[in-house]
């Protein structure tokens, strides 16, 4: 059992340990989540349900106000990360056509983990190394100067991880 | 202030945009709303302000003495221009700048029915649009921004409205609409910039969001975006007349558009007095398939030999005169339904009363106003006020859930918190209020009115042991305590009471508590009932027992229960819209007069005019007079029908039976006969609430009781909110089919995952030691509370083939416990 599954928050016992941090006003809704969110991953619909009821904020608004921030990922996160840059160097340099390749290898869009939860696949703004765009990062790795073959060979190496 | 040079008044606290408003200037907007909160998304409302830096939004700034204000200059009008280029550049606009749009109008005018809006001759909002009327009157002849679509899929499959988010603006009326007036939040902004979208949580459909589609957010759309099902395609309305809603008790104030001189839609009235601009699902969407269904009764028609056949009017009524002509008073029993309104319903108790000479008159009424006549006519003599809800600084409601039924009592419920009330709800199923509070008692069944009456002891200063009480009804004591004391501790008290709770069978406390809050002129009671015209029949008298004017007579007649029962066999028996039974009665004729043929055989069928082709009026719970618009009036004929008012049908049976005491010519002439016989029916259509004089004796059915059975599951009826006339509405109403709101059993997820069962499933629902049982599919309802499982008990079953098992359960005591089975195949 991994740790998400065993504090999987389906009732509302998951929140109890938020509910002294909170007055449970309206304006707590973003730090809850980003509290929600570092304890379990994300943010999945019944902890939103439990939340909807504790600050009585309807849960389609919460999804209204945490898809607005790119912070808040809807889908739990895979054993291995990839993130492809698309900054203005990277962006010139193709990130785009990498960003794509990626994701029809893992067949998930961005913000996505792949069904067996492996892979989750995020597209950043900037990793501060531009010099070597366009990058692609896997796990805490960074993989420079990418092309769309490249990236190909990286996904094909950590197959059997 | 100033506008435009001309020095001009206005309310305090408004904004410049209503300040202008007020005062006949037009300042070009697409996304305020009088309802609405300011927003300042559209930007098309900007305005000079002498003083001011930019070109501040008319709609978010208010309005100040000494402002000079300018809202039609040069720079205005080019700023305007470049602002509506940018909404169009993501509408599909070519039809709005096209230079042939003008002969495309004459020529184009067959290919409207389209699948994606792509311009406005393929949009349902063509000619009625709020964005057109603004290009023509900004003036845009082309527009130099890349043009974006979307390529969203139209959305279909939730009932009653179609979405096309490509032609939506973003301008948030409907996000609004949906946060702020109705509380239900169905509708957010979803996701960010280019990608925004307005939709509910997790791509779920509306109706599993919680939706009420009660098409508030249709009503405000300025674009096509969103449509109704039923009238999309129908084009510009000729006009509307407003009406009342013929559906409830509520007596909300609707608008009824016509075209071609038939009912296309209803929309809200802006009556400040009801509804303020409001309604529920069935007021908005069901009225056109109510009576515009291709099963509309629309002949007489009279069983001759074997055949049942269509006949003209003068046949029908001869064969039927003939039969009533020969029949003792007490032989014959008429039973009206409380949908009619009340020219129907007084016209009928005197057409028994006067021409059959006979007391046996009953109405489904005395069911919808469960507890007995004599505590409702109590009721009715207190102060009942549904604008009053939003001045109340505390609410408790007992059994109400207003997410499909009385909606607009739920939006007043919803301005009250809105302005700091507290709400305390007493509810064994969560319902769409107990989300506003933290005060809910949660009670097991049946345990509601233990509650109140504690809650009205306490106000009344009356000892009550709370540990006990809370014991007794399953329910934490301390929060117990603390809801008697928010209650106690109000100054403007409303009590809400939902229908559900007057059917249970023991309701001596709920009796108690009402008879003690009586005592308090201070508190607001908002009973509710199914039944539209109930209050009415009591009124009009339609009850063996009760005459006209609420008089207890000394008539004494038999009713429905008899029939059922037994112990009395009429020979005739005159339904009048009111056919109240699974099957054919036992009689030896039997006359039916409705809007609908009922599912089983009769003698005479009189085809009755619906609410939208007979005028009349209705009183609604606080007793108002109401008035009902005729929309529809063509001629009778082979293909409009030969529907006639039901006062008109008395009048000529009466006529053809050789009795002279019916002789109206028009619906006036019934009103000026009530308001004789009636103390306090106003004179015209007079909107003003009433208070009833109580019927004397108070008597209260006795609770079944005695047999105590076992079982692990409280089986709990609830009354049944569809019946208009003889048919359930929902089965005439293809949305309301799809949502099957009253089908089956209902139960707690959890309860049917401990029970190994899913929603779909049969199940064998068993009392007596098993020894009896009825089985019945079972649905998933998170709102039900642990440990119950709930069905709707019917009084109508028109059109209902397949809910004929579980009216079996009709002669059980409410609520019983019982068993729950899978049901082996």
């Amino acid at each position: 059992m991994t740790g998400i599954e065993k504090n999987n928050p389906m009732s509302d016992g998951g929140l109890s340990d938020l509910k002294h941090e909170f007055k449970g006003e309206r304006g707590d809704l973003i730090p809850v989540l980003q509290r929600v969110q570092a304890l379990y991953g994300y943010l999945l619909p019944d902890t939103v349900r439990a939340v909807s009821r504790w600050l009585k904020i309807s849960e389609n608004e919460i999804f209204g106000v945490a898809t607005f921030y790119a912070q808040f990922r809807f889908h739990p996160p895979g054993r291995h990360h990839v993130r492809v840059c698309l900054g203005t160097a990277c962006h010139v340099k193709g990130g785009e056509q990498i960003l794509l390749m990626t994701q029809q290898r893992l067949g998930i869009g961005t913000g996505e983990t792949t069904a067996d939860g492996k892979y989750d696949l995020e597209r950043v703004a900037c990793l501060g190394c531009c010099a070597l765009a366009p990058v692609v990062t896997f796990d805490e790795k960074i993989y420079s100067q990418m092309s769309v073959l490249k990236v190909q060979r990286i996904l094909d190496e950590h197959k059997s991880d | 202030m100033e506008i435009n040079h001309r020095a001009v008044t206005f309310p305090e606290g408004v904004t410049v945009l209503r300040a202008a408003e007020l005062n006949g200037v037009d300042i070009p907007s697409l996304c305020s709303h009088k309802d609405l909160s300011p927003f300042g998304g559209c930007r098309l409302c900007m305005v000079e302000i002498e003083g001011m830096r930019g070109y501040p939004l008319s709609c978010s700034t208010v309005a100040q003495e000494g402002m000079k204000v300018l809202t039609d200059t040069a720079t205005l009008r080019e700023l305007r221009q470049e602002i509506l280029k940018l909404i169009l550049s993501e509408h599909p606009s070519s039809c709005l700048v096209c230079e042939e749009r003008e002969a495309c109008k004459d020529y184009q005018g067959t290919i409207r029915k389209a699948g994606v809006t792509t311009g406005c001759r393929f949009c349902p909002n063509d000619r009625q649009c709020e964005l057109q009327d603004l290009v023509e009157k900004i003036g845009i002849t082309e527009i130099d921004f890349p043009i974006v679509y979307h390529g969203y899929d139209p959305e279909h499959d939730d009932p009653f409205y179609d979405r096309d988010y490509n032609v939506c603006i973003l301008c948030g009326r409907c996000v609004r609409m949906c946060q702020e007036v109705r509380g239900s939040s169905v509708l957010a902004f979803t996701h960010r910039g280019p990608k925004v979208k307005i939709g509910p949580a997790f791509g779920r459909s509306h109706a599993e969001a919680g939706c009420e589609f009660c098409g508030a957010c249709v009503d405000v759309c300025p674009t096509g975006a969103l449509a109704d099902k039923a009238s999309k395609w129908e084009g510009k309305p000729d006009g509307f007349h407003v009406s009342t809603c013929p559906f409830c008790a509520v007596g909300c104030q609707i608008e009824l558009f016509h075209k071609n001189g038939r009912l296309t839609r209803a929309r809200a009235n802006l009556d400040p007095e009801v509804n303020d601009g409001q309604l529920c699902v069935r007021g908005r969407f069901c009225q056109p398939e109510v009576t515009h269904h291709y099963e509309r009764a629309r002949r007489p028609m009279l069983q001759k030999g074997r055949y049942f056949r269509e006949v003209t009017w003068d046949e029908a009524l001869e064969r039927a005169a003939a039969e009533l002509k020969g029949v003792k008073p007490e032989e014959f029993l008429m039973l009206v339904s409380p949908d009619l309104t009340n020219e129907g319903l007084f016209a009928a108790q005197k057409f028994a009363r006067e021409c059959i000479k006979s007391p046996n008159i009953d109405s489904t009424a005395r069911f919808e106003l469960a507890g007995g006549l004599g505590l409702w006519s109590k009721l009715f003599s207190l102060r009942i006020s549904i604008k009053d809800i939003a001045k109340a600084d505390t609410i408790l409601a007992v059994g109400l859930d207003s997410r499909f039924d009385f909606s607009v009592v739920g939006t007043r419920v919803r301005k009250a918190l809105d302005h700091g009330a507290r709400l305390v709800t007493i509810d064994p199923l969560d319902s769409n209020l107990a989300r506003y509070t933290d005060d809910w008692l949660q009670p097991s069944p049946g345990m509601e009115g233990l509650l109140l009456k504690a809650a009205a002891d306490r106000l009344a200063g009356r000892e009550t042991d709370v540990p006990a009480v809370a014991e007794k009804a399953d329910v934490n004591a301390d929060l117990l305590a603390r809801a008697l004391e928010i209650v106690a501790s109000g100054k403007a008290l409303t009590v809400i009471i939902g229908p559900r709770v007057f059917h249970y069978d023991d309701l001596a406390d709920l009796a108690d508590a009402l008879a003690t809050m009586a005592g308090f002129e201070t508190i607001n009671f908002i009973p509710l009932y199914f039944g539209a015209n109930s209050r009415g029949a009591l009124e009009m008298g339609v009850f063996s027992g009760v005459a006209p004017g609420i008089v207890p007579g000394d008539d004494a007649g038999f009713g429905w229960e008899e029939v059922l029962s037994g112990s009395q066999r009429p020979r005739v028996i005159y339904c009048v819209g009111d056919v109240a039974f699974r099957e054919r009665p036992d009689c030896d004729f039997l006359i039916v007069q409705d809007t609908y043929l009922p599912p089983f055989p009769v003698d005479v069928f009189f085809p009755a005019s619906s609410f939208a082709e007979a005028g009349g009026t209705l009183v609604n719970m606080e007793g108002r007079v109401q008035e009902v618009v005729q929309v529809e009036n063509f001629p009778e004929g082979a293909v409009t029908g030969f529907m006639r008012p039901d006062w008109r049908i008395f009048s000529d049976l009466a006529k053809a039976a050789g009795c002279r005491a019916l002789e109206y010519g028009t619906a006036a002439d019934v009103r000026s006969e009530i308001r004789a016989a009636v103390p306090g029916f106003p004179a015209t259509i007079d909107r003003q609430p009433r208070r009833m004089q109580p019927l004397k004796e108070l008597t209260f059915p006795a609770p079944a009781g005695g047999k105590k059975s076992a079982g692990d599951f409280w089986l709990v009826a609830e009354p049944g909110g569809y019946k208009h006339r003889g048919i359930d509405i929902t089965s005439k109403v293809g949305g309301l089919c799809e949502l099957g709101l009253e089908a089956g059993f209902r139960m707690h997820p959890e309860d049917l995952e401990a029970l190994g069962l899913e929603s779909g499933f049969g199940i064998q629902v068993s009392w007596d030691g098993d020894k009896a049982g009825v089985s019945g599919e079972v649905k998933a309802d998170p709102e039900c509370g642990r440990g119950a499982v709930y069905f709707t008990r019917r009084i109508i079953t028109g059109g209902l083939k397949r809910e004929y098992e579980i009216g079996k359960l009709d002669a059980l005591p409410n609520p019983t416990r019982v068993r729950i089975s899978r049901l082996e195949i």
